[in-house]
């Protein structure tokens, strides 16, 4: 679950976490799309608050960012070794090759139509070869507002599977992430159907139509308000 | 092998190269030709073998691997029976095991064939039992080892093996085997206060992961075979490296990508087993430090990753599923 969902909570991050794990202990993408989001989330992370998931992702900001890059990729440097991958978004990239200082840990996340490159394999070609070790994030619903055939999925897929290390699943409404809808679903089995081994995060709640297959025991997750409860 | 199948089928397939297992490959050929040429001229009787094991059997040769063999016999073992212990260690330019060590004995095909289950089949009988099924491979009486390694399958499939069925006897001895390579590990790393822990834990995590799966993926395999053509099925899937058998599941099952995936995780293993340096850094962790390592985190990352699409073959896909959910926990 990617936490930018609950806004409602921005900055509580044992309150976003607890929300996270009422739709799934599994994985969690902790979004701080905001720059000023940014110290917050590092400063809880670094006291290793005790959580049940398996993957840990953060978002790194894409807005309001801070205006010294380097501040902020080295901000980015210094996560728990725990936090596996940083999402990051490759048309927010001014200095490129200073994001080697992530390594493995960052991942590019392709782009939909409303910005002016990493939307197409072609696109996000280039900035794989100047940042080798980085992984990549699948936005289906992105590539959907790109090419709602989802040839490109498959074209992003041949060309980068080795380096998939996460899925952003959900559908867009006007450019905001929205319930995967019914109709996306089926669009997306077959490109999903190639990403079974890798963590799918939501960027939406989870459409209704799932709650019967949904069940999550509740976790006790320190900070947070109140434990979770069974869905 | 063709080059459609195992592991450079999978290269073909997805245009993905895998350059370290690959060179691996490559120098454990170069090693093995090397070795092979040494023993031409000895004189070995008609009944024995001998066999590297481990990153050998896997063809996954570095710079830093180990020789660990075993000298086997198809009859009796008997003084003055060549070749002795001590003289393939001369051969092989190593020291001789000590005759406590796994490898410090000559080893009698009956003892591996027959023991299965007894209270005589030692952890050190069914690790060379395994070891010479799973990840063997002949320096020098070729014939021997085939037919020895034909007979140790045969000896599972006669345990009343049903067409089209997973060969449970087979199946139990191997879970076992992989069970107690994980319960050794956590007893061994108490015994020694932990020393080597970090190198040996990303064995665990990944090379003994990849000698596990390679053998019960074809195992499982035999859902699709009636009896009778069982025992050529898997003696010809034990004759390729695991990682073929691993990249042929892959492939046979239509999930080319979770296999790029795992195989390119394994591929930075072998690039990082290959580094002395960071070799090194492995060997001198302990566990205490392992959590501020970036080096065992990323280890980690790549056994989770690799673990990932082995989950993925036996549990999403749908014919394997039945036999994994059926035969695999009961």
């Amino acid at each position: 679950m990617s936490t930018g969902v609950f806004a409602s909570a921005r900055g509580d991050w044992p309150g976003l976490v607890a929300e996270a794990c009422r739709i799934s202990t599994f994985a969690v993408e902790l979004s701080a799309l905001s720059g000023d989001e940014l110290p917050g989330l590092l400063a809880y992370l670094r006291a290793n608050p005790r959580m049940p998931f398996r993957y840990v992702a953060i978002h790194a900001p894409a807005k309001s960012r801070a205006p010294d890059e380097a501040a902020t990729i080295g901000m980015l440097a210094g996560l728990p070794l725990w936090v596996r991958s940083v999402v990051t978004h490759p048309d927010t990239l001014s200095d490129v090759g200073r994001y080697r200082a992530l390594g493995t840990r960052l991942v590019l996340e392709n782009m939909d139509d409303r910005k002016f490159t990493g939307r197409v394999a072609d696109e996000m070609e280039k900035f794989f070869e100047d940042l080798p070790h980085a992984g990549f994030c699948l936005d289906v619903a992105h590539v959907r507002a790109v090419d709602p055939t989802m040839d490109a999925a498959h074209e992003l897929l041949d060309r980068f599977r080795a380096r998939l290390r996460h899925v952003h699943l959900s559908s867009l409404d006007d450019g905001h992430h929205v319930p995967l809808t019914e109709d996306d679903e089926k669009l997306f089995a077959d490109v999903l159907n190639r990403c079974r081994d890798v963590p799918w995060i939501l960027e939406a709640l989870p459409p209704n139509r799932w709650a019967a297959h949904m069940k999550t025991t509740a976790f006790v997750v320190p900070g947070a308000a109140t434990a979770t409860e069974q869905m | 092998m063709s080059a459609d199948r195992g592991v450079s089928g999978l290269e073909a397939a997805t245009r993905q190269p895998f350059p370290h297992i690959e060179a691996a490959r490559a120098e454990t050929n170069r090693r093995l030709r090397e070795r092979r040429k040494r023993f031409e001229s000895v004189e070995v009787d008609e009944d024995a073998t001998v066999v590297l094991t481990g990153s050998w059997g896997r063809y996954e040769i570095t710079s830093e691997s180990d020789d660990d063999f075993m000298v086997v016999f198809e009859g009796f073992v008997r003084d003055g029976a060549r070749l002795s212990v001590e003289q393939v260690a001369r051969i092989l330019g190593g020291r001789a095991p000590g005759v406590e060590d796994i490898f410090g004995k000559p080893v009698a095909l009956e003892d591996l064939r027959e023991k299965i289950g007894r209270d005589e089949d030692t952890n050190a009988n069914l690790t060379r039992r395994m070891l010479f099924i799973l990840e063997s491979v002949a320096v020098c009486g070729a014939d021997v080892h085939a037919r020895a390694r034909t007979s140790l399958i045969d000896g599972y499939l006669a345990a009343n093996v049903k067409d089209y069925r997973p060969p449970r006897f087979l199946l139990n001895d191997l879970v076992r085997y992989w069970r107690t390579i994980a319960v050794d590990f956590e007893s061994k790393m108490r015994a020694r206060k932990g020393e080597g822990w970090g190198l040996r834990n990303a064995k665990l995590r990944l090379s003994r992961k990849a000698l596990f799966a390679g053998g019960l993926l074809p195992v499982l395999g035999c859902y699709r075979y009636p009896a009778s053509d069982m025992l050529d099925y898997l003696d010809e899937r034990m004759s390729v490296p695991p990682l073929d058998r691993i990249a042929d599941a892959f492939l046979d099952h239509g999930a080319p990508d979770p296999g790029v995936r795992a195989l390119n995780a394994y591929d930075e293993f072998l690039a990082i087993l290959d580094d002395s340096d960071q070799r090194m850094q492995l060997s001198a962790l302990g566990v205490a430090e392992a959590r501020d390592s970036q080096l065992f985190t990323r280890i980690a990352e790549l056994g989770k990753e690799f673990e990932a699409g082995l989950l993925t073959l036996l549990f999403d896909d749908p014919e394997l599923h039945r036999w994994v959910r059926d035969y695999l926990i009961f």
